[in-house]
């Protein structure tokens, strides 16, 4: 086992040494096209030396070719208590692949890393705080770590790290010394992709050659989504003290809840005393829940502290109940302890969280993926979702934070993959109605009603709690193409119980409308008007996703001033597509000026060769929703 | 002031006794807890019910006890549950915390329920290489709650006292803030923010010690929070406030010594120190380059830009501010980086050396707020200057798109120090302002009878605009480049985009595209209405909040100067055009003028938009916002045009 270490580390020494004419002027044009910098060679070297022993060596050279790129040449490694830097360095060369500059471990400096909301966590970095004098350079960092945390082998190996960086060279190797250490592999987005699986029976080894950088898109899929990479599993391995063998969800499930979920749910008996007394009168598990939810969403607060294990490992219900505060996992498995104690079952859940919907691998079970913890309560045959870190949301809404993705949900008895409740379509429903009046000024005052479900909910409700200020800015900025705007009184009701967010707002506005001698115009469309057509590509290589869609439907009414005639009025329009559908009228009623909108976008995955297409679409529509009617003096 | 030997306040041990007569620590009452919203501002998420803070000397150092009571209203209040104390950490020698205590009071059913932190959920950690953070979050938060802490910070650094922040993002109900020194070490108190008050300053015999002490005390009530508006310099300049400097050390038969009064002594107290006096003299390792770079040249102005540029050249700036060398002359020019110090000193020493009269500038940038008074403490920062021909050029050759007298808009906040040793002169200079940009923008349009637009666009930045345009195009290519401009001229197809004069710190920026534009005209019925604009106008008023207590700073001034024609399609007739008007700011701060003509089916429009000065005064606040509040009303005026039916003009049209 020795021999073979020493051999694999010459080894990079060679490969090190011969690739050292990084001389920037060498690289290929396509490498640098649409790119900030170029990773010329990047090697992950994993050696599975026992089920609780690996090292990991990684040895990356950067190109970077301009401030831009500075964020790509990572001169860091990350650590905690579990995982030891061994050695680490870092060379710099100038633009000719001359090296300029050599730094040992002692040169480099340690940190905490962590970010801004949170209290604490152990986890560290070591970082060099290099200065880049002239561009293009390039930076070769060398590192090794070792743990014995097997289980925390380096789950996804990207073959492009980010938009706007390609990649020279790419070498994945992971040695194993026994064959039950051997992890599994599996090629994600590899389509086109140069390269070589070179695995022997005692290793896996990948190399991948020349992959070009993306530029990214509006309304491309996330990077993730599009990104080639190698995705990393182990199946027999150790993690902070725990032995494990995973060969799917269910085993995980089960290895999760016994060894770092069970036992945290106890509670001293006076917390299971007021929870029991606070549902005594109901006999329903669902509404059991919706009380037990709602004490928690006014008894606790989100507060991160990550110690030890604290990565996965939830903190126990008695400590988050005495200082009530915890990050998602402790607040989760607080309410499923509570939950409990009144007789309901509820299941703690690894999601990836975040508005763009990121699901888990269905056949690649491991404890890397998520980013979240959320609780799924069974009720009837489905599943009631709720996050607990959330004070404000509806019991069983989600919002666009954990919606409609593969999660994995631990049951005591074993695991299983599920989707979440989706919102969609006319489900992000919005609805307004008003009433103004147009003065011969060109003035307007009037009040509108909106009510808004769905993700259009969850992006408005939270105004609520803001100051008077913030609700003032959030009204001025949001209707922001009406100059003059005031907002006279604003009133707010949240149906938690059928999710559903009403704003009546009074506003006035001086010199809405533009006189010209005897005639006015104005845009009827006052309140809901398309402004941003995304940007226009010369040649689109991406394709593009409407995640969720919406439907809005307007309904205004404006009286005209005494005095003036409607002289003209615009067309109506009805334009139907794969995208959607918009129709917008403008009409004389009772005296009145009447407009009717109805927009819809369909949730949606489309080839490149429709965003043209879409943007024109949009396009229309901001023009029509600016269209203007003319009044005319009749005195 | 370093200097001066810390075992004299060595000596000296003090101890405190003063308690505060109400808020004693703990007791909180129902009534207190009870109240669900802050009655001066019912807004407010949180507010600060007492502080109580005392400064003193013991043994040695410098202690700060900390009393704090705070009432949570909201959710959105609890983040002021979390405390950060941020600490020095010298090295040698660090400011440590100790004796926190903290506790939360909620109300059960009328009574009182407390909870003490646990000394285990006290979190330390190393912020960066100077600071260390303590944190602490307080247990069982919910609205309503009053979380009260306490501690005490123990600092070897004597002579830095901190300001004393009375003002803050949430408003404080009462507090009382003391300061107690030695008599004969006299601090400058410096008042800042826009409410006044005083301080009761009492001498207090401290009978242990056989010495007076000087009590300054200061009681506040009712503290408005301070929030947040765009177009400031720096909110801290406006946060109320007091700022402490030793000036002098006056004890009759043991020492008496003088330390920064005016800014010329400040300047004088610069120039002697060894890196103005001797360093920058220490100019050998130039000869070579230098010589053979200005080697023919005999104008001075045509020198100084050689060196200007080189240094810009040679050097990257390491980001970090600063008034005194970090590295040094020599190893600035080796290692070809430095702080701001090292690059524009040796600018300056590279000026002296071609025998240009040059000479550096110590002043505060603008994220490090104005200095309210003459103070070494507070300048960060210096730059370069030269004088030719009595003409004042200054330098700034940390930032890659400065030029001459076109600093960093950050460098442009107070004036500076002149340091000159050479002539003995140090002074404050008032005079460093940004000279106005001049934009001159030429846009052509073709309008069809279908009411799209095509057309040319062709414009020129100086000074401030160029920086900041080549700030923002920097390492973009024209295909990036055309998506950002499209995406700021809302509606327009960009084509044959062209930009001049980017990639260099000289000179103006030109920029010309080609365009089709569909949104800037109305049909309706027989009538075309037209924006003659186009998609130049100004959207959007930046002053929305009715009254303002700050300065309006729009970083430097400008004239922009709009020039459209646009041709109108045959067989169409203009019916009416916009009134032309002008209009001024008050004490000559601005003008607007919109003047609009049509001959021979073409219609041009001028339009100059003049801003004198760089900073308003939130007296015309008012003004201001009308001011934008009626030219984005008369940009967005339309001009008709309606289709030419009775054949007397535009007879060309007719006959097809």
């Amino acid at each position: 086992m020795r021999l073979l270490f020493i051999l694999s580390s010459l080894l990079i020494y060679f490969i090190s040494s011969a690739q050292a004419q990084y001389q920037t002027s060498l690289l290929d044009a396509a490498l640098t096209k649409n790119a900030n910098a170029v990773v010329r060679f990047d090697e992950l070297h994993v050696s599975l030396n026992s089920k609780n022993s690996m090292s990991i060596q990684r040895s990356r050279v950067v190109t970077v070719l301009n401030e831009s790129g500075n964020k790509y040449a990572m001169p860091y490694v990350g650590y905690d208590n579990g995982r030891k830097v061994k050695d680490i360095s870092l060379i710099i060369y100038d633009k000719e692949g001359k090296v300029v500059d050599k730094f040992r471990k002692k040169d480099f400096k340690d940190a905490s890393a962590v970010d801004g909301s949170t209290l604490y966590s152990d986890s560290r970095v070591k970082y060099y705080p290099y200065m880049p004098i002239d561009y293009p350079y390039s930076m070769e960092l060398v590192y090794e770590l070792s743990t014995s945390n097997t289980g925390e082998i380096p789950a996804v190996w990207p073959l492009l790290e980010d938009f706007m960086i390609s990649t020279e060279k790419s070498r994945l190797v992971i040695e194993y010394a026994s064959p039950q250490l051997k992890p599994i592999i599996k090629e994600k987005n590899f389509d086109g992709i140069d390269f070589k699986n070179l695995s022997t029976d005692t290793s896996l080894v990948y190399l991948a050659e020349n992959i070009a950088a993306f530029k990214n898109e509006s309304y491309s899929p996330s990077f993730g989504k599009i990104a080639p990479q190698l995705l990393i599993r182990p199946v027999n391995f150790h993690y902070e003290g725990y032995d494990a063998t995973i060969n799917d969800w269910n085993d995980l499930g089960i290895w999760m809840h016994k060894n770092l979920l069970s036992k945290r749910d106890e509670l001293p008996v006076g917390t299971k005393e007021i929870v029991k007394n606070l549902v005594k009168n109901e006999t329903d598990d669902l509404e059991k829940a919706k009380i037990v939810y709602k004490y928690v969403q006014e008894n606790t607060r989100y507060i991160s502290v990550q110690v030890g294990i604290g990565g996965i490992q939830p903190i126990s219900a008695i400590e988050v109940d005495r200082v009530k505060y915890g990050d998602c996992k402790g607040l989760s498995n607080y309410t499923k302890a509570l939950l409990k104690a009144v007789g309901v079952d509820a299941y703690y859940v690894h999601v990836e969280a975040g508005s763009d919907k990121i699901g888990f691998e269905e056949d690649f079970p491991n404890l890397a993926q998520g980013n979240h913890v959320i609780l799924a309560i069974p009720y009837q045959g489905k599943y009631f979702w709720i996050d607990c870190t959330s004070q404000i949301h509806p019991f069983g809404f989600i919002g666009d934070f954990t919606d409609d993705r593969t999660v994995f949900v631990i049951k005591p008895d074993g695991g299983e993959l599920v989707k979440t409740t989706s919102y969609l379509n006319n489900e992000n429903y919005q609805k307004s109605k008003a009433n103004c009046d147009l003065d011969s000024d060109g003035g307007i005052t009037g009040e509108i009603i909106i009510q808004s479900k769905g993700i259009q909910y969850d992006n408005k409700f939270g105004i609520e709690t803001q100051s008077d200020d913030t609700i003032k800015k959030y009204y001025k900025n949001y209707w922001g193409t009406i100059n003059n705007l005031d907002i006279e009184t604003y009133q707010f009701s949240n149906e938690m119980e059928t999710v559903e967010f009403i704003e009546d707002v009074q506003i006035n506005a001086r010199k809405y409308a533009s006189k010209n001698g005897e005639r006015i115009l104005f845009a009827p469309n006052i309140f809901n008007r398309l402004k941003n057509v995304p940007p226009r590509y010369q040649n689109r290589k991406l394709p593009f996703e409407i995640q969720r869609g919406f439907l809005d439907e307007d309904e205004y009414f404006i009286a005209i001033p005494q005095g003036y005639v409607l002289e003209s009025i615009p067309e109506p329009i009805d334009i139907q597509n794969q995208f959607g559908s918009y129709r917008i009228s403008i009409e004389e009623f009772d005296g009145k000026v009447k407009l009717t909108r109805k927009l819809a976008i369909n949730q949606g995955h489309y080839p490149k060769e429709n965003y043209k297409e879409y943007r024109s679409f949009l396009k229309q529509i901001t023009k029509y929703d600016a269209s203007k009617v003319v009044l005319k003096s009749n005195i | 002031m370093i200097n001066l030997k810390i075992n004299l306040l060595a000596l000296l041990l003090m101890c405190s006794t003063f308690y505060g007569q109400d808020y004693e620590f703990g007791e909180v009452s129902v009534e207190e807890l009870k109240e669900n919203k802050y009655p001066l501002d019912e807004d407010a998420d949180a507010a600060v019910l007492f502080r109580y803070q005392n400064t003193y000397y013991l043994s040695g150092n410098l202690v700060t006890e900390i009393r704090e009571r705070i009432k949570i209203y909201s959710k959105e209040g609890f983040q002021h549950a979390t405390e950060y104390i941020n600490l020095f950490d010298g090295r040698s020698s660090e400011e440590t915390v100790g004796r926190i205590k903290a506790i939360t009071y909620n109300l059960d059913n009328n009574k009182i329920v407390t909870s003490e932190l646990d000394k285990e959920q006290i979190f330390k950690s190393q912020l960066s290489y100077n600071y260390k953070q303590v944190k602490f979050t307080m247990p069982n938060v919910k609205e309503g709650s009053v979380v009260e802490f306490s501690y005490k910070i123990t600092s070897p650094f004597i002579w830095n006292l901190d300001d004393f922040r009375f003002q803050r993002d949430i408003p404080v109900k009462e507090i009382e803030a003391e300061i107690r020194t030695p008599k004969g070490f006299n601090f400058k108190k410096t008042h800042r923010g826009y409410f006044a008050f005083r301080p009761t300053i009492e001498t207090k015999r401290d009978a242990r010690m056989g010495m007076d002490m000087v009590v300054n005390t200061y009681k506040l009530s009712n503290i408005p929070a301070l929030k947040d508006e765009p177009l400031v310099d720096n909110m801290n300049n406006y946060r109320a406030g007091v700022m402490f400097e030793l000036v002098s050390i006056d004890i009759p038969g043991v020492l008496t010594k003088s330390y920064s009064h005016s800014w010329e002594d400040v300047a004088k107290n610069i120039g002697s120190s060894t890196d103005y006096k001797k360093e920058l003299d220490k100019t050998k390792s130039f000869d070579d380059d230098l010589d053979i770079l200005i080697a023919g040249e005999s104008d001075k102005l045509k020198k100084a830009k050689i060196l200007f540029k080189h240094v810009k050249e040679r050097t990257e700036w390491n980001g970090v501010d600063g008034k005194y060398f970090q590295h040094g002359l020599k190893k600035t020019l080796k290692e070809k980086k430095g702080n701001a110090a090292d690059i524009n000193l040796l600018l300056v020493a590279m000026l002296r050396y071609a025998g240009i009269n040059a000479n550096p500038i110590v002043l505060s940038t603008k994220d490090n707020s104005i200095p309210f008074f003459p103070t070494l403490e507070r300048l960060n920062y210096v730059i370069a200057h030269a004088k030719i021909d009595d003409k004042d050029y200054y330098m700034d050759a940390t930032d890659e798109f400065s030029n001459i007298n076109v600093l960093p808009i950050k460098d442009y906040n107070w004036g500076g120090l002149l340091i000159d040793n050479n002539n003995k002169v140090w002074k404050h200079i008032y005079s460093i302002k940004p000279q106005k940009a001049l934009n001159r923008y030429s846009l052509k349009a073709n309008l069809t009878a279908d009411g799209s637009m095509s057309g040319k666009y062709m414009a020129r930045y100086t000074n401030h605009s160029a920086y900041v345009f080549r700030n923002k195009a920097k390492d973009k290519d024209d295909e990036t480049q055309i998506t950002n401009r499209e995406s700021t001229f809302s509606g327009v197809e960009i084509d044959e985009y062209l930009v001049k004069n980017i990639d260099t710190h000289e000179g103006p920026v030109v920029e010309s595209f080609d365009y089709e534009f569909e949104e800037g005209v109305d049909i309706i019925g027989d009538k075309m209405y037209l924006t003659p604009t186009l998609f130049l106008k100004t959207d959007e008023n930046p002053f929305k909040l009715e009254k303002r207590e700050f300065p309006v700073d729009f970083g430097f001034p400008v004239i922009d100067k709009y020039r459209f024609e646009i041709s109108i399609p045959e067989g169409y007739v203009v019916e009416s055009l916009p009134k032309p008007i002008a209009m001024a700011l008050p004490e000559e701060l601005g003008k607007f003028k919109y003047v609009i003509d049509n001959k021979n089916g073409k219609i041009t429009l001028s339009i100059t938009f003049d801003l004198n000065k760089a900073i308003v005064s939130s007296l015309h606040y008012g003004a201001l916002k009308e001011y934008f509040n009626q030219i984005i009303t008369k940009e967005t005026e339309q001009v008709v045009l309606s289709k030419n039916t009775d054949g007397t003009a535009n007879s060309t049209g007719k006959g097809r």
